[in-house]
Order: C-alpha cells, then structure tokens, then sequence
C-alpha cells in the first residue's frame, strides 16, 4: 500500500469514528451535515438462499431507501415533539472497525468498505439489541471535505432483531 | 366486587376458560391486561386459535414459476410452499418422514425435489417420497414409499392470498373471509397484484393481539403517535384520521375506511383494469378512498395508505403479519404488494412510501412499536390479575350503525371500538370452542 493511500485509509477511519460519535451524541444535524447532495443511503433485506448462492440480499426492498430529502425527513421528525420511538433517545455505541480503502482518487471520490456492531439499550430494558453488518460507503469531496454520498449497510439478520430502525446504521 | 383469584399460573384450563369468560366482556367494552402477556393465555390460544383458524403464509405471485418454493411459517410450524409442475400450489410440513429432519432451509428458491441432508431421502415437490439412498440394498423389496409422502398442508387462497389451517374441520376459506371478501377485492382484487421483493422481518417484544387490535380499528391513536406525521406535511391534518367509517363483520374481521379523498390514491393509467375487476360500488369507494386499515382474524393486518412525499401524493398497499414467537415477542413479517401493470416509476415511489411509513425503519411504524412494547411490558405478570386491570374499550357504544355501500356493519366514522369489541368476541368465542 502507497503512503498516499495509507494516509486516506487513516483519513476516514478518523472520519467514521468522527461520524460514530456524532450519532451518538445524538447530535443528528451535526451528522446530517457529512452527507452529499447526492446520497444513496440503503439497507437492503437479506434473505436466506440455498447453499452459496450470492448475494444473499434483495436488490428489490430495503429497510432504509433514502436521498437526502428522505434523510432530512427523518432527522426533522426525530426534532418533533411526536417522535416516540426515540423519546427519550436509545443509547448507541457503534464500533467501527476493518476499515478498508478500495477505491481512491485524491480529493474527488473514494469508496470504503467497513464493519459495524451497533449496541443500543433502550430505556430501563435490561436486554440490549445488537445491529451488525458491513458498510459499503462512497464518498465525494466538496468544499475541501469528504461526504458520504452512497451508504449500503448488508445487515447480518434475515429477522432484525431490534424494535423499529428509528437509529441511524 | 373484586373477587379473588388464584394466580394464572396455578389454573387448571377449565379454571382459566371460565376466569377468561367472566373478565373479557367484550359486550360492555371490558378487556383484562392479562390476555396480553400471560403465557398460559398464549399457550390456550395457540391451540385454540391459532391450530384452528386459516392462517396467511404468502401471496401467490411470490412464487410464480413451475417448482418455485417459498418457506413459511403455520402456527409455528416451518412449511414448503411449492409451485408444481402442473402450476398449482401445494404446501407440506417442512419435516422429513423418516427421522425428522428440516428438507429446506432456504427462504425461497426453485426446485423440483427437496433431498433431506441426514439420510438423502428425496422428495418430489407434490410430496411424493421417489428416492431413498441403497434402497433395495438396505430395505429389500418391503419399503412401502407411497406410505411415506410429506405431510401436506390444507391451503387455500382468495384474490392471490394464501392461507393455510392444520384444522381438516375448519370451514372454507370463503366462508372464513365471508362479507370481508368485499373489501379484500379492494385490498388485491383491484387489478393483477404482486408481492415486490421480500418481505420485512423484524421482532417485537409485543404480544401479537395488540397489533391486530392496532389495525382492526384503532384510528384514534394516529393523532397522537403519529402526530410527527401531520408536523411533516405528509398528511393533512392530524385529525384526518377521523374520517370515513369503521366496518366488521363475522369472525372477527374489521377494517378502518379513511374517506374521502379529493385525489385519486392509484395509479390512472389503470382505472379501465380496476373497473373490471371490481362492482360499481367497490370502484366508487376505491375512487374516494384516502387509506383502509384493518385486520384479517386473527393477525393478518393490511393497509392501503396515501400520504405526500416529496411533496408528491403516493399510495402503498402492505400486508403485516404479527407471528407469535412468545406470549410476550412477535416477528413482524411485512410485505409490499403493487399493481403489476403500474408504470415503472409509480411501483419505485410506491416502494419508497412503503420503506419510509412502514418498514422497520418507518416513519409511522417505529412510533407504534414503542407503545406495544410499553404496553406487553405493563400487563405481564400476577399484578394485573390480582387487580383485575382491564383496559376500556367503550368507545363508540352509544351509536348506530349507517347504512353503508358494502357489506358488514358499518359506523360513519372511524374513531369507534367496535371493530376491537368485534374481535374479542370472536377470540373468546374460539378460546371457548
């Protein structure tokens, strides 16, 4: 691996942690603002096949199908009096890890594939829910930074185990 | 009076039919917390409900090629649904006939045959059993195959849904479904539908009867729990919810008619296939109609639903099941069905309304899932027993039905429990069968 693409791998872990830490905080317009224009944010349904078959998700449903406009929505609900899933707000820690660089052009466009296990615990519940999966992000530079413009999260459960998606993965 | 009761738990099941028929009363708009969390409860309805009733496993068109397969759950046993040869659908116990093993494990696929991964016996997709390994070698001329077949599953389907009963007595689907028909032919009767890609799973730990009681009738709660919406534009008051009439009829079925609607809910390009395939009166309520919410006994819950997004008015229609895992958790399995000869561009946005209102990451959906879990939560356990907590299910008593275009009786708003009372009544009716 080239310094160059050392130095951009480092660069956005330090992003996604950055990003992780955002959320949550639960500062949700501070997240809102790393996205790009012209974001894809996806989460398809994975399906179980027979034997190796891949892929193993849909290319046809999605548990999270969002442009930036759908986004906003959500992060505009979730500042609603009315938004009682996350009243008061869950507790998340999301872990990144196995960052990988797959894709680079300095400063125009990058693809990155990374893990997450994300714990939430809501309220007094002493279960908590645990979200894994692989991140495959794509980001563009504006205005002198990285923004992410294609997420697709390929959830490791056929049966999400968690009550609604009313976190942000 | 309260009078004193043993606990749940120490009941003998005459003990606990008779404690149910003196405190679900229906009738007065009186439902005890208890038969929302009580494993003894789940246990009885499990055997009396859910052994006994037509139950949903799948539409047809999510198998719509000779030997597809699709793998469902009946009252929490595991069964192939198959697509034959000759194109009719069959569905067998997902179990091997010789020592038990699961043949399939996939949640769909295509296949002509299912060869079981402990001993190889294989079995044809009509459940016939035409090969087992060395068998002359090993069993001699004395295997009797035919003997050995898969189990199969009693279906039957109505407009393109499927249901399934491990009960050989229970009456015909069509006399299930009843008057209800009617509104189903709105529901997927309206033109050729299909199911679009797979369906949503995720769990709750909720009892399944508060989201069948959810979506029976319970309009009232949209200003409220959803009172983000309204904030958002995408309805157009929080009051809307209101509008229109609620409807039941036998065997506990009940829907929710939100009505009118200045706007066409679907797509146009289609109105000549709706008008076919539907009476003058179905086309005219189609015509009108805003959302319809409602419930299939006992937890196959549907909704047609129109909201702004993007500032563009679009309809999705999605039917639910609550699949009881315990007394106190359910899987939610959701699917997204459309209009096959919609216009490419209105079956994306239409699955884009879907995913944001009602997946598990949607919009109107995870507010829900919140109050039912709150709700399982507060009503488990000896307390509410011993304290005889019962929820009041009282509104709407004091009215008239109306007369109404379609069948059932029907009330000439939506804010009424008449549809929950309706349900109980037949819940406790086959508790007691």
């Amino acid at each position: 691996m080239s310094m160059e693409k050392m130095l951009a791998n480092y660069e956005f872990e330090q992003w996604l942690y950055k990003e992780a830490q955002l959320l949550d905080d639960i500062d949700f317009d501070g997240w809102f603002s790393l996205m790009h224009q012209d974001l894809k944010y996806q989460m398809p349904v994975r399906i179980n096949k027979e034997g190796t078959e891949r892929p193993d998700y849909t290319t046809d449903m999605f548990c999270f199908d969002d442009d930036i406009d759908l986004l906003k929505l959500r992060v505009d609900r979730l500042k609603t009096d009315y938004a009682w899933a996350e009243i008061p707000p869950s507790r998340t820690r999301r872990f990144v890890s196995n960052v990988k660089l797959e894709g680079y052009n300095a400063e125009e466009w990058a693809s990155v594939n990374s893990y997450l296990l994300l714990y939430r615990s809501r309220s007094t519940d002493i279960h908590h829910d645990i979200i894994s999966g692989e991140r495959r992000d794509e980001f563009k530079f504006e205005d002198g930074k990285w923004k992410l413009s294609k997420r697709v999260f390929i959830v490791d459960q056929t049966t999400i185990n968690t009550r609604n998606l009313a976190i942000f993965i | 009076m309260i009078k004193t009761v043993k606990d749940l738990e120490d009941m003998t099941k005459s003990e606990l039919l008779e404690h149910l028929n003196d405190t679900v009363k229906p009738e007065v708009g009186e439902i005890p917390a208890y038969i929302l969390a009580d494993p003894k409860v789940y246990d009885l309805e499990h055997k009396k409900v859910f052994m006994k009733t037509w139950i949903f496993i799948g539409h047809e068109s999510e198998i719509p090629n000779k030997n597809d397969y699709m793998l469902r759950d009946l009252a929490g046993y595991s069964i192939i649904v198959s697509r034959n040869a000759d194109r009719s659908i069959k569905a067998f116990y997902n179990m091997c006939t010789h020592r038990g093993m699961k043949l399939c494990r996939a949640d769909k696929g295509n296949k002509s045959a299912f060869v079981c991964p402990y001993h190889g016996f294989n079995f044809k997709n009509n459940g016939d059993l035409i090969g087992v390994p060395l068998q002359k070698n090993i069993y001699g001329e004395e295997l009797d195959k035919s003997t050995m077949g898969l189990t199969e599953v009693r279906i039957e389907s109505y407009k393109g849904l499927l249901f399934g009963t491990w009960n050989e007595e229970a009456e015909s689907l069509d006399d299930f479904l009843g008057d209800f028909k009617w509104y189903l032919d709105i529901l997927v009767g309206r033109a050729e539908m299909e199911v679009l890609g797979a369906p949503q799973r995720f769990v709750i730990h909720s009892n399944w009867k508060i989201g069948a009681d959810n979506f029976v009738g319970d309009s009232y709660h949209t200003m409220v729990t959803h009172g983000s919406i309204a904030k958002l534009g995408m309805v157009p008051s929080a009051t809307y919810s209101k509008m229109g009439y609620q409807i039941h009829s036998e065997n506990g079925h009940g829907l929710n008619l939100g009505t009118p609607n200045p706007d066409f809910a679907f797509p146009e390009e289609l109105i000549e296939e709706y008008k076919s395939n539907l009476s003058t009166e179905q086309f005219e309520v189609l015509s009108n109609l805003k959302n319809m919410i409602g419930n299939i006994f006992p937890h196959l819950s549907f909704l047609i639903s129109h909201t702004k997004v993007k500032g563009q008015l679009i309809s999705n229609t999605t039917v639910r099941l609550w699949r009881p895992i315990d007394h106190d958790k359910m899987e939610v399995i959701a699917w997204f069905l459309v209009e096959k000869n919609a216009p490419e561009d209105w079956k994306r946005r239409s699955r884009e309304s879907f995913v944001l209102t009602f997946s598990p990451s949607g919009i109107f959906e995870q507010d829900d899932t919140e109050v039912f879990t709150d709700i399982t939560a507060a009503a488990k356990g000896p307390m509410p027993v011993i304290k005889n907590l019962t929820y009041n299910y009282t509104m709407g008593m004091h009215r008239k039905p109306v007369d109404f275009i379609g069948p059932g009786v029907a009330y000439d708003d939506k804010f009424s429990e008449a549809n929950q009372r309706n349900f109980y009544k037949y819940w406790l009716e086959l508790m007691n069968k």
